[in-house]
Order: structure tokens, then sequence, then C-alpha cells
């Protein structure tokens, strides 16, 4: 579950229309988010308030043998009036979903986006592009702070947007058990749709770093991109598959990332590539990584593949040439409406038995799937529960109240974690299995209850 | 006088080593491990090699067929070497993420992921030099601490020895934690491979007291008690070491051996309720336990005479468990259940009954039995140095927060010789003397007036049976006893009003005493080092430091 100050904060970013998926640093989140979703551990209550929409608090309170908390203020100078905030309504898609469909890139689809952002009724959150463009996104701030409190750790973040395509990020801990009290990070991002580069400065070590993503093929190349892969759909129309199911459309991202600490003289680098399919895309939608670290010779393969829209999955291979050590994990995520095999019937004929009318609903969902990640939740849902199992009860299956998660790595450890949404209440149940000691199983327990307002 | 020192049949134990090596890795795997080393570290080969150390004598303070304490100049430079096997992390980034807060964490996509390698380390060519207090008795293991930095040099050769910076990195680290290992733990590892080896019965009791105490490398402290007071005396030593001691009062009671605990209040008991007979037979076995060392100290080192020191203590364990079950529970009832030495003597004033009493009930003690071995070769001493003997072990308690130890330190040791040899004589005159002299009921009735009526009676009801017993003994004609008498009346008379006083002019009154008591203890120092003056040079060492330099 990502945190309520998480959540807004992706609002922000969302106002602000900034992508911020389009770093070298997101490359392999959606793996990484499948696979290697937190486990709650203890007991943790959190109530979180957006009390105007530019303000919102959060208190924390926690319980792992000892009691500990933490409150938090987050102001914004971009008002986020579309943001639902409150947990009852929240989307828990939004809120829960690891899956990450990729983002539009701004500059480049300006129009369609233009166009998109007027058929689904949200002006301000997402409009890349257009006259009010420029209005809405410049010279806007987030200012955040957290304090926990038995350990007096002080955490702050600022977060200015400076023009459409650069933004700053200031992040600060405080600590007296740290060097210094405290580090200092900070980070310049250049977003230009095509490219995204990172600088960043820490004053921990010194380290300095930059890491930059490149983006090609599919959409991010120019419309002439667009024949070729439709050139692939007409081969797999020959294999009598279906042909939007077998139309590979998606967009390359290949990017690296050097640091170096200037005090302890120590340094890292690595070097990653992308494939994930589009939105646009009608077959299903799958992300697969590759990241190569020269220096250590460790490679890590994930693969990542949204099998329904209830269910996604993923599996992470890592292999060191130089030590053979190797590791793979898998992740799994399974959403559910209330009745616990609902879900089964309620997807399976849509994508079996409507081939005709998927590509228009497709792009519909696709789109408003890129929305999930945004503000306008509610509006979309049962908007893509109409289009996408076009019956009439469809809204009501749709509107998912749970996801559960499983991970199984190589150690035979198992992770499970449930999440949703009881009355307005958020709850999350997590567990570590390790399979391995049979004996006493259960590693961690943790139960985390969510309340906003 | 030789000694041999046998270096290979450590290592013709095959079990040994792998005993040591157990160790070893328990104690390098105890304390948290920098982010680098990711791995457990087992140390795979260990050889003592066959170059024994240099082992040069300082002092020997105690030696015995079953027990010896000594100092050492040990150097070393032979070919013993260690191969320790973990597993780092070779990538410098990740370990820099491990420690900092996620916050600020650059979050690096895969220039962190880890690179782990195994890693070998032979530890080799280690030269030592250092000054080694061994202290050894088959009950309580071999305790060795070193009183300085003992690592000269060693060489370091690992896996990668090709980088220079990794070398000297690992060179440096490891020098410092072989420093720590060698100061702290090291004397842990050979006291239980010791007490694996002589006395395996005390390992489980080991273990729960290190359970108890929470994880200490070692307690200087748990054992040296025994030789501490080895060293300087009896009562007042045991109590400053127990004021030292971490836990206090409690823990010096798991010093003492359980048995000899039991055996020993039993004893006590016995004579508070006059049944004499019973423990008798336990006491004989109890003697035959230190009776060699008592032959030792007797012949060998007179006056130091650490084995009889030792004995005292364990007298002073029990005893003080027996005071406080009787008197301090009448007395007190706000320390029902503190039985500690420290306890005792450092609230000398509100105490001093209490104090006077316990030590009584030691001398009591002591007198049965010594009384029962010393019997034969009862030789006729001195009176005065009797007498000496007898209010320095009493007063010893009381005075101990104020007199100052160079002049306790001489006269006890000193005196304590003497007391041993003679104290039949003035042991069989005690139970009398209870009753005759008003000392302790003169006390009783200033002190606490309601439990007098049972003690007293107690005693009188103890009468016939003292004399009875002595009769029965015979050991000493009653015409030494009574010529005695009036010297032990002066000396009672000296310093008993110090008791009822105590909380007011018992410091000054101590002072007198004290004052009167190293005049004659400095006349008896200097006809004993007129007659045995090498002896008297060597006893102006300090006591042995490793205590010092930790407890003080």
């Amino acid at each position: 579950m990502r945190e309520f100050m998480h959540y807004i904060t992706n609002a922000f970013y969302g106002a602000t229309d900034w992508n911020e998926d389009n770093t070298y640093k997101e490359l392999n989140a959606t793996a990484r988010e499948l696979i290697d979703f937190p486990i709650p551990r203890g007991l943790r209550l959190t109530l979180s308030s957006l009390a105007t929409p530019n303000f919102a608090t959060s208190y924390q309170l926690g319980s792992i043998g000892i009691v500990d908390g933490s409150i938090s203020y987050l102001h914004s100078s971009i008002p986020l009036t579309s943001t639902v905030a409150q947990s009852d309504r929240i989307p828990l898609p939004a809120l829960l979903r690891s899956y990450r469909r990729l983002h539009d890139l701004g500059s480049i689809e300006g129009e369609q986006s233009v166009d998109k952002v007027g058929d689904e009724d949200t002006p301000p959150v997402n409009a890349p592009a257009g006259v009010h463009h420029a209005l809405c996104q410049n010279g806007h701030t987030l200012l955040y702070g957290r304090l926990y409190l038995p350990q007096s750790l002080l955490e702050g973040l600022v977060v200015r947007r400076f023009n459409p395509s650069l933004q700053v990020q200031l992040s600060a801990v405080s600590e007296q058990s740290l060097k210094n009290g405290g580090t200092v990070l900070g980070l310049v991002q250049y977003d230009k749709g095509k490219y995204g580069v990172e600088g960043l400065a820490s004053t921990d070590g010194g380290l300095l770093g930059v890491r930059g993503l490149y983006n090609f093929g599919g959409d991010a190349a120019s419309s002439a991109k667009s024949p070729p892969t439709s050139a692939v759909s007409s081969d797999a129309n020959g294999n009598g598959q279906p042909v939007e199911k077998e139309r590979i459309y998606g967009r390359f991202s290949a990017g690296g990332e050097v640091y170096y600490g200037t005090l302890n003289k120590s340094g890292g680098m690595s070097l990653g590539a992308r494939f994930a399919t589009l939105p646009a895309h009608r077959g299903t939608p799958l992300t697969a990584t590759l990241t190569i670290n020269p220096l250590m010779g460790n490679i890590n393969a994930t693969y990542a593949v949204l099998a329904q829209d209830y269910c996604s999955l993923a599996t992470r291979m890592e292999f060191n040439v130089y030590s053979y050590e190797s590791e793979w994990a898998v992740g799994m995520e399974l959403w559910s409406n209330r009745r616990p095999a609902g879900f089964l019937l309620g997807a399976d004929p849509s994508s079996q038995n409507e081939p005709d009318p998927a590509p228009p609903t497709r792009r519909e969902r696709s789109f408003q799937a890129k929305m999930e990640w945004r503000l306008d939740d509610p509006e979309p849902e049962p908007e893509r529960a109409k289009a996408g199992t076009n019956a009439a009860e469809g809204g009501s299956k749709e509107e998912y109240l749970g996801v559960l998660k499983a991970r199984l790595d190589q150690n035979l450890r198992i992770g499970l974690l449930w999440e949703g949404r009881v009355k307005s209440l958020i709850f999350s149940l997590g567990t570590g299995v390790d399979l391995r000691r049979l004996g006493e199983p259960f590693r961690s327990l943790g139960l985390e209850v969510q309340y906003s307002s | 006088m030789a000694f041999n020192f046998n270096w290979s049949p450590l290592t013709a134990d095959a079990d040994f080593y792998k005993r040591a090596r157990d160790l070893l890795t328990t104690a390098l795997n105890k304390s948290p491990k920098p982010p680098i080393i990711v791995d457990d570290i087992f140390v795979t080969e260990l050889n003592l090699g066959s170059v024994p150390p240099d082992l040069e004598i300082l002092e020997i303070g105690d030696l015995a067929e079953d027990r010896f304490r000594g100092i050492f100049k040990m150097c070393y430079s032979g070919d013993a070497f260690l191969t320790l096997k973990t597993r780092v992390q070779a990538n410098p980034l990740n370990t820099y993420l491990s420690a900092k807060p996620s916050f600020t964490s650059p979050q690096p996509l895969a220039a962190a992921s880890g690179l782990t390698i195994p890693l070998q380390i032979t530890l080799s060519e280690i030269k030592l030099k250092a000054f080694i207090i061994v202290v050894f008795s088959k009950q309580k293991g071999l305790t060795l601490v070193f009183r300085d930095d003992p690592l000269e040099s060693l060489k370091v050769s690992s896996t990668f020895d090709s980088i220079q910076f990794v070398r000297d990195y690992l060179q440096r680290t490891i020098e410092v934690k072989l420093r720590n290992l060698m100061m702290d733990e090291l004397p842990s590892i050979i006291h239980r491979l010791s007490l694996q080896l002589w006395c395996p019965d005390q390992i489980a009791k080991e273990d729960d007291r290190s359970k108890e105490a929470d994880e200490h490398g070692v307690n200087p402290l748990a054992t040296p008690p025994l030789d501490a007071v080895d060293a300087n005396g009896h009562l007042l030593d045991s109590a400053a070491i127990s004021e030292l001691s971490l836990d206090g009062g409690p823990e010096s009671q798991s010093l003492f051996s359980q048995k000899n605990l039991l055996r020993l209040s039993s004893l006590t008991s016995s004579q508070v309720t006059s049944s004499l007979h019973t423990p008798a037979i336990r006491d004989v076995l109890f003697r035959a336990w230190a009776g060699p060392s008592d032959r030792a100290d007797g012949t060998n080192t007179p006056p130091l005479s650490t084995p009889n020191l030792a004995r005292s203590s364990s007298y002073i364990g029990s005893a003080h468990t027996y005071t406080f079950s009787d008197s301090s529970s009448l007395t007190h009832d706000s320390l029902p259940s503190r039985p500690s030495l420290v306890s005792l003597n450092s609230a000398t004033a509100g105490l001093s009954l209490g104090a006077g009493r316990h030590n009584k009930a030691g001398r009591k003690k002591k007198t049965r039995v010594v009384n029962l071995r010393r019997k034969a070769g009862t030789e006729v001493g001195s009176e005065q140095g009797d007498n000496v003997s007898d209010t320095a072990s009493t007063a010893a308690p009381m005075s101990e927060p104020i007199m100052p130890h160079p002049i306790l330190e001489v006269p006890e040791e000193h005196l304590n010789m003497p007391s041993a040899t003679n104290q039949g004589k003035v042991r069989f005159s005690r139970p009398s003397e209870t009753l005759q002299q008003p000392r302790r009921p003169s006390l009783r009735s200033e002190a606490l007036k309601a439990p007098e009526a049972q003690i007293p009676s107690i005693e009188v009801n103890d009468v016939p049976n003292v004399t009875q017993k002595m009769s029965e003994k015979q050991s000493q004609p009653i015409g030494t006893q009574a010529s005695r008498e009036p010297v032990l009346a002066d000396t009672k008379s000296e310093w008993r009003p110090s008791r009822p006083m105590s909380d007011t002019s018992s410091v000054i009154l101590e002072q007198a005493w004290i004052m009167k008591m190293a005049g004659e203890i400095a006349r008896r120092v200097y006809d004993e080092k007129n007659r045995n003056p090498a002896f008297w040079d060597d006893r102006d060492d300090t006591p042995p430091p490793a205590y010092e330099a930790r407890g003080c």
C-alpha cells in the first residue's frame, strides 16, 4: 500500500503533469513493486486527511514491540481539488496496484492527450499540452515534513517545479545518530519526454550521480513508426491469431546511471533497457527489463505481465557473472471484488468473446488505466467497467475491493499480503512465511489500517 | 623449583582444535558486524604451531597442586596461524546505502546490486608481547588476562592480496578487531575451554550465569575475587571486590560453589541451633578439599598464606548468608532480602551490630574448622599475635570504609598466618567468651531490645554443649585459655566501645584504634622483616594489576 503522503505526492505530480516514471530510477518499477512489495510489521494505524486542497496531514501510530509514530504535513501550492482522499472512496488501484502502465510522453503526444482529456472530463489534472499547460505547471512547490517521534528523526522534502521540463527535489533527513547529524539529497530532474536526465548530489560521502533514460520506438518514435507495427501485425495475422492480440506495440527505453562518491572514492554504475507495451497495445500488457552492472557483473532481468485486468505476474532473475550467484523471485497480484470467485466470471468472457469491440474499448481503458495513477479514478472506473465488459452488471463487478499479493523467492520464502477496503478503512494484512523452517513458518505478521478523510 | 610447560599436548588433543574453533566462531559472530561482511565469520583453520611462547615468570602469587596464580611476561613469535572464512560485499555502493536512511537514498537502480565474494583471511606470523596474569584453580578453571595490548604485529594474507588498498584496509581492520578479541574475548574463551577440560560440572552453572549477566565478554570480577582475596586479606577485600563486581552481592554468592555454601550454612546453622555433631562430618570433608593447600601455604609461602585467605573468603560467603538469616531478619526488617556483603559493610553505621555479628560468625566457623584439622600441629603461639589477629579480623569489615589500604594490607596478610596456626586455642576460648564477656549482651541491649530475649537464651542453651565439647576435645588446657583471657579482654575493652557508638564517634575511635593497630603491626612487621628480609622485599609488590585496572 502506498502511504497516504506518497499518494498525495503522486497527486501533485499528476496535477503538475510531471511524468514520474520517465526516469531511469523507475525503469523496473513494475516488477519491483510486484515482487518486493513491503509487508507490514506489527500494528500500524494511520489517520490522514486532505484538509484543504493544499494541505494534508497524516498521523501514524505503530507498535512493533515499542510504540512509535510519526506526524507528517504536506503543503502543495497547486490545489489538489480533484484528488480523492477519503478512504471510503479512494480508488484502490491508485493506492494498491503494482503494474504500471506507461504514461504518454507529454511533448510528443500532445494532441492526442488533449483529445483524451477532452473525452474524459479531467482537464486540469492531465493536460500535458495545450494552452493551460504552462500556466498550471510552472512554479509550483510541494513541501513535506515528517517527524518520527521516539527517534526524533525528521524528514523533509521540497519539490519545486521550475518549468515544464525541470523539477528540483531536495530531501533531507536529520537524526542524531547520523554522521554530521543528517544528510541532504538534491535531485535535479529534466524531462523532455523523449529522454529524461537526472543529476543528484548527496552530502553523505559527497555522492554525485547522473542517470538518464532515452525512449525510442513505439510512440516515442515519430508517427512513421506506426506502419511497421501494423506490418508486424499483418505477420502475426498469418498465424491465425486475432490481429490485436499479436500486434506488439510498445516503447523501448534505455538508460544508465553513474555514481561517484567524492569523499569515499567509490562509485557504481549500471545500464538498463526496457520494453513495455503501450496502453494502446491491444494484447496483453507486458514489461520486460534488463539491467546490467558491468562493474559488479550483475545481470538482472525482469518480466512482468498484466495477464488479466485482475491478475499481474512478475518474475525476476539475477545472475552474477563473477560470483556465479543467482537469484530468482516471482510475484503475483490478484484483484478481487467481494465474491471470492467472482472475478473469474467477470473477466473471462470479455477477453474471449469480444474481439471486435475490443479495440476502441481497449483504447479507452488503457488511457484510463494511465489515469489510474493519477486522480480521476472514480469517474473512469464505471466507464471502464461499462466499456470493458460491455454489460450492464459490469459496473458492480469491476469495483475491486481487495487485492492479494504474493511472492516467492529462491530461499522459499513466501510473502503474502492482502489489502483491501472494509467499510471506510483500508486494511493491509501481511505475513512472511519461510518454507525452509516449517517448525515456525511465520517470520513476521503485520496489520496496517489506514483511514483518511 | 622448575616449571614444565607442555605446549604439544594441546595440539595432540584432536578435540581441542574443534572446540577452540567453535568458541572462536561464536565469539567472532557475537558483536554486530559491519555491513561489508554479509555472512557469518567461520574459523576454518586454527593451529597453535609448534613453537611455544617464551614465558618469563615475573611473579608467582600462589602455587599449589590445584591452583596457581602468576604474572608472566610473554613473547610469542611462533608459527601459529588462523584462517577465517566469510563473505564480503564487494560493491561499495551497496555498503554505502545499507547504513543510510532510505528517504535520502539516491535509489540507484542496479548500481548497488550486490557482489558477494567469499573471503579467506589467514592470520600468521603473529607476534605477541604482553604481560599476562594467569589464575588457575581446579574449581574455577583457568583465567588468563592480558594486562596491556598484546598484539605487536601480524601478517594478514587474504584473497585480495593483489589489491593494495584492500589489503591495507583488511590489515588495519583485522588488527583492531584482533586487539579487541585478545583483550576481551580470549580470556572468556580460555576460561570456558579450561572449564570443559577440568571441571565439566561447572559449565552448566557458568552458562546460567553468562545468560543472566547480559553478555559481558568476560566479567573480570567473576573469577578473580578468590584471587583478589588471596592477595590482600580476608573480609576487607572480598567486600571491596563484591563492591566492584557488577551485580553486587547476589553475584558474589554464585562465586562460591553451591555445595560448599550449603555445607557451610548447615554448619553455621548447626552452631546456632547448638547441634554440633551433625555437620562435623561435612567439615572434615570440606577441609579435606582444601587440605593440601593448607599444608602448602604453611610451608612454602608462609606469610602470604593465600590459600588460607581463599578459604576465609568462602567462609565469608557462607557466613553472611547465615548472618542475615538470623540477626538481620530479626533486627533490620528493611533489609530482609539483601544478603550482600556490600550492603553490610557499606552501611557500617546502621549495621554495625550486624557486621560485628556476621564477622563473629565467620570467626566462629573458622575456629571450628581449623581446630578440627590443626589440633595435632598446634604449637604454642604468641599470645600477642593471637590477639592481634583476632581484633584485626573482627574489625576489618567495620573499618573498611575509612581505613586506608596500606595500613591494613600488610597487617592482614602478615597476621593471618599466626592466626591460622594458633587458631585452635583462640577458637576454643571463643564460645565461652561469648557467654562470659558482656560484649554481646550489652550490644544487644543497646541496639535491639526484642530479639535479645531469644538469642541469649539460645546461647545459654549452648553453654553445656560447648563446654562439653571442649572437655571432650581437651585440646587445650584451661589454664592457657585462662591466661589468655585477660589479654583478650584487654583488647576487647579497647575497641568494644566503638561498636555501639559507631554512628557518632566511631570514626575517631577507630582511627585511634587503627593507629594503635598500625603501630603494633608495624612493630610486628619489623620483627618479621628482620627474621625474613627476603620475603618482605618481595611483598612490596603491588596487588595483581588486572583487578586494579578494571576495578578502580
